[in-house]
């Protein structure tokens, strides 16, 4: 989900970017010649090589010094650090992560006016990495998610992207044939809680402090998404032979998926003759509503060069550093006032980058990982005619309550 | 970590149930000199160190970390104690962690049922083939059936998904409908039930019985479950042959020759002459798939991650899930506590049905 591959172009694009910008901020005397280990996702050698290239730019001007240090295992290895007490100088930490980092008291908050202009980072970002009124991070990136269709089988059929629940239904059907579903994506909340936001529902509370599934929205919501893969208009990307439902997209399996931007590089990569276009997702009852996924640079309350640290969060988050940063990826930059730049060099994926203005965050609270993966399993069911909407809203409420 | 562990406890029970048997002649500690006794302790130091840190140690602190509500991301010493309340959470108190640890139950227990004594009979079979005297090339054999056992069973499984997909090989060769193996949630006693018109919970089978209903309890393991079976016998069975090789070319010619002359045939010879004299090797065959079979792991992390619909959770898995990515280390150790005590527990109880005889 989190893998992005860029071409060769857009690195050496960005490459070019990252020299140009240059001039970072100014750094107090006495970090300079600090040394800074990161720690992050093992993903892409490309994206490896991307942020190793702005990280010596950095060091050119800055004199900190910070070597990333991918790690296989991520969350694994990230736990054992913190609890030997030894955790690197920053790490990357995932918004539905954060709250459990958080808790734990692992995390150190951001010092007073560390970071330079907060009110430019979208505030849904913003609050997926505050924490009972603590703001303990600013993201590097983000993502959301869109539909993404495929061009040539809507011109086939005759129609146009979607942009309601009731044509979203429509295209579907008509889009399902003898070998494709028209709609595919994951059995999940990650993709299924989409749904009921557009709709004027959810699966808890904005604090998370209570289940609130059990609502006439959801029910309606849930019963919309179980016909359709009743129908077998809509399918999963498992049922369709695939990993996930970027995978059934550019094999021609589904003729619609509700996946983020990191499909982009996915699809020019494996099946670059596949043209496709993209949405935002279907406006429900209560209006537009989409995920965001984001993952920010922290600093753990036992790392060790915490001063540096930050400044450098601050350059590879601030206008420069994420300038270049986003330029070499299809991830985007969490500042509005980089919006249009980077719009200009990515004008078709504007409805993922739309989304930044609704999205809900991805996170819940301590514990509740056992909700969403009992969510999952009774969405499974409930798709699969194993059980019905009653069912599923008491399982999962009762699962929740129980954990809440 | 089944295949993987396998030799290591191998190698040490062997080597415990080979030590076992000379017992006759035993010089007992008082006729050792006292600086003779702290010259032993010196040669075997390393290694009491070594089980001290990387065994005892880490033990000690499971069953400590299991009391206390440890969230795995700082010190375990800052950690508040939590009294009983994991294991509260998992056999008393109704709710998704002691569901998940039902669920956990019943996949495994099915599991253990199948796998171990479908390999254990299997590795037999496949011992005897290859000890016979007129069979060509039969170091190449022992090669290939002991090929599984050393590869990666992350390899292994990711080639078990392909094979068992919709349209992977197995659908081809079976004649069955097409479906996805690791993706198929119902019970293979429910499938079969279903082919008599039984289809889905018959409502007198609804009452539940910790946290799972009856019928679920009943239902089988899940066909995704069946695959991961399958695969399990076929990377052990080589392993487990090997042992049984050890014991068979342990058995001399003349035995055999004797009971051929007193007019056995070949299936009395077998189940009357060798399988007794296999004894000590099924018992060890049997406490290896036990322990190991409820430790599985591996194969569950590379394909399902416990779905679909939990029917491929294991206890094992749900220690992993609740210390990594739930950050409940206090509730995982709870849970790896109580895995041991079950595992200690089929263990006594088979040496109890199998092992006693074997003992005098």
């Amino acid at each position: 989900m989190r893998s992005t591959k860029p071409s060769r172009l857009t690195m050496v694009a960005a490459l070019v970017i990252a020299a140009a910008a240059g001039t970072a901020g100014a750094v107090s005397a006495s970090e300079e010649g600090a040394e800074l280990r990161l720690w992050g996702y093992a993903s892409s050698e490309a994206e490896d090589t991307a942020l190793t290239a702005l990280l010596d730019d950095y060091a050119a001007t800055s004199g900190i010094t910070v070597t990333f240090e991918p790690q296989p295992e991520y969350d694994t290895a990230l736990q054992a650090a913190l609890s030997a007490g030894d955790p690197p100088d920053f790490f990357y930490i995932d918004s539905l992560r954060l709250p459990d980092l958080a808790e734990a008291g692992a995390l150190a908050p951001i010092p007073d006016d560390a970071i330079a202009e907060p009110d430019d980072i979208y505030p849904s970002l913003v609050d997926a990495f505050t924490y009972d009124g603590t703001w303990y991070c600013p993201p590097k990136d983000f993502s959301t998610l869109g539909l993404i269709y495929d061009v040539a089988a809507l011109e086939e059929a005759g129609i146009a992207p979607p942009t309601n629940m009731e044509e979203l239904a429509a295209a579907a059907e008509a889009l399902t044939t003898e070998d494709r579903a028209g709609l595919s994506f994951g059995a999940e909340l990650a993709r299924a809680g989409v749904f009921m936001l557009a709709n004027g529902g959810y699966i808890v509370d904005d604090e998370v402090s209570e289940m609130t599934l059990d609502t006439d929205e959801n029910r309606a919501t849930l019963q919309y998404l179980a016909d359709l893969f009743a129908n077998d208009y809509a399918a999963t990307p498992a049922s369709l032979e695939a990993g996930w439902a970027g995978e059934a997209f550019g094999q021609g399996k589904a003729a619609m998926v509700i996946e983020g931007n990191w499909i982009v590089g996915f699809l020019a990569e494996n099946f670059p003759d596949r043209e496709w276009g993209v949405v935002e997702l279907p406006a429900g009852t209560a209006g537009n509503a989409t995920y965001a996924f984001t993952v920010c640079y922290g600093v753990g309350t036992e790392s060790g060069n915490q001063e540096a640290s930050w400044q450098a969060i601050d350059y590879l988050t601030g206008q420069e550093g994420a300038a270049a940063w986003t330029a070499a990826f299809n991830v985007m930059p969490a500042r509005e006032s980089l919006r249009e730049g980077w719009l200009a060099d990515h004008p078709e994926l504007e409805p993922f980058m739309n989304g930044a203005e609704y999205a809900q965050a991805w996170q819940f609270r301590p514990g509740f990982a056992d909700v969403v993966t009992e969510f999952n399993t009774q969405f499974e069911q409930l798709i699969s005619g194993d059980t019905d909407v009653d069912g599923f809203v008491e399982a999962v409420t009762e699962a929740g309550e129980s954990v809440l | 970590m089944t295949a993987a562990a396998l030799p290591a406890e191998a190698a040490a029970l062997g080597g415990a149930a080979g030590a076992a048997a000379p017992k006759a002649k035993r010089a007992g500690p008082s006729y050792l000199h006292r600086r003779d006794r702290v010259t032993g302790w010196l040669f075997v130091a390393p290694a009491v160190l070594g089980l001290v840190v990387f065994l005892v140690v880490p033990m000690a602190l499971t069953l400590w970390v299991s009391f206390r509500d440890w969230t795995g991301l700082g010190s375990p010493f800052d950690s508040k104690s939590s009294g009983l309340n994991n294991y509260r959470e998992l056999l008393t108190e109704p709710g998704i962690r002691r569901k998940d640890f039902a669920f956990s139950l019943r996949n495994t227990f099915y599991y253990v049922l199948i796998v171990v004594p479908t390999q254990t009979v299997l590795a037999m079979f496949l011992a005897f083939l290859v000890n016979q005297k007129f069979l060509r090339g039969r170091g190449g054999f022992r090669t290939l059936l002991y090929f599984p056992a050393v590869t990666s069973s992350i390899a292994i499984t990711l080639i078990w998904l392909v094979l068992f997909r919709t349209s992977g090989l197995v659908n081809r060769l079976l004649p069955i409908d097409d479906i996805n193996w690791f993706d198929e949630p119902n019970g293979l006693i429910h499938n079969l039930l279903g082919v008599v018109g039984v289809d889905g919970e018959p409502s007198w089978l609804r009452g539940e019985v910790f946290e799972l209903s009856v019928w679920e309890w009943l239902s089988g393991p899940s066909v995704a479950m069946f695959a991961i079976m399958l695969m399990t016998i076929w990377t052990t069975s080589g392993t487990m042959m090997l042992i049984f090789l050890g014991g068979l070319q342990n058995i001399s010619e003349e035995v055999e020759e004797a009971a051929a002359i007193d007019g056995a045939t070949w299936w009395k010879r077998f189940r009357l002459v060798i399988v007794p004299m296999l004894r000590p090797q099924i018992y060890l065959v049997v406490t290896l798939g036990i322990i190991g079979t409820w430790q599985v792991f591996d194969q569950i992390y590379a394909s399902n991650a416990g779905g679909p619909q939990k029917t491929t959770l294991t206890p094992a898995y749900l220690v992993y899930a609740q210390a990594f990515t739930n950050s409940k280390a206090g509730l995982a150790a709870a849970t790896a506590v109580l895995l041991f005590v079950i595992i200690l527990f089929f263990t006594w109880l088979q040496r109890r049905v199998t092992g006693s005889s074997e003992a005098k």
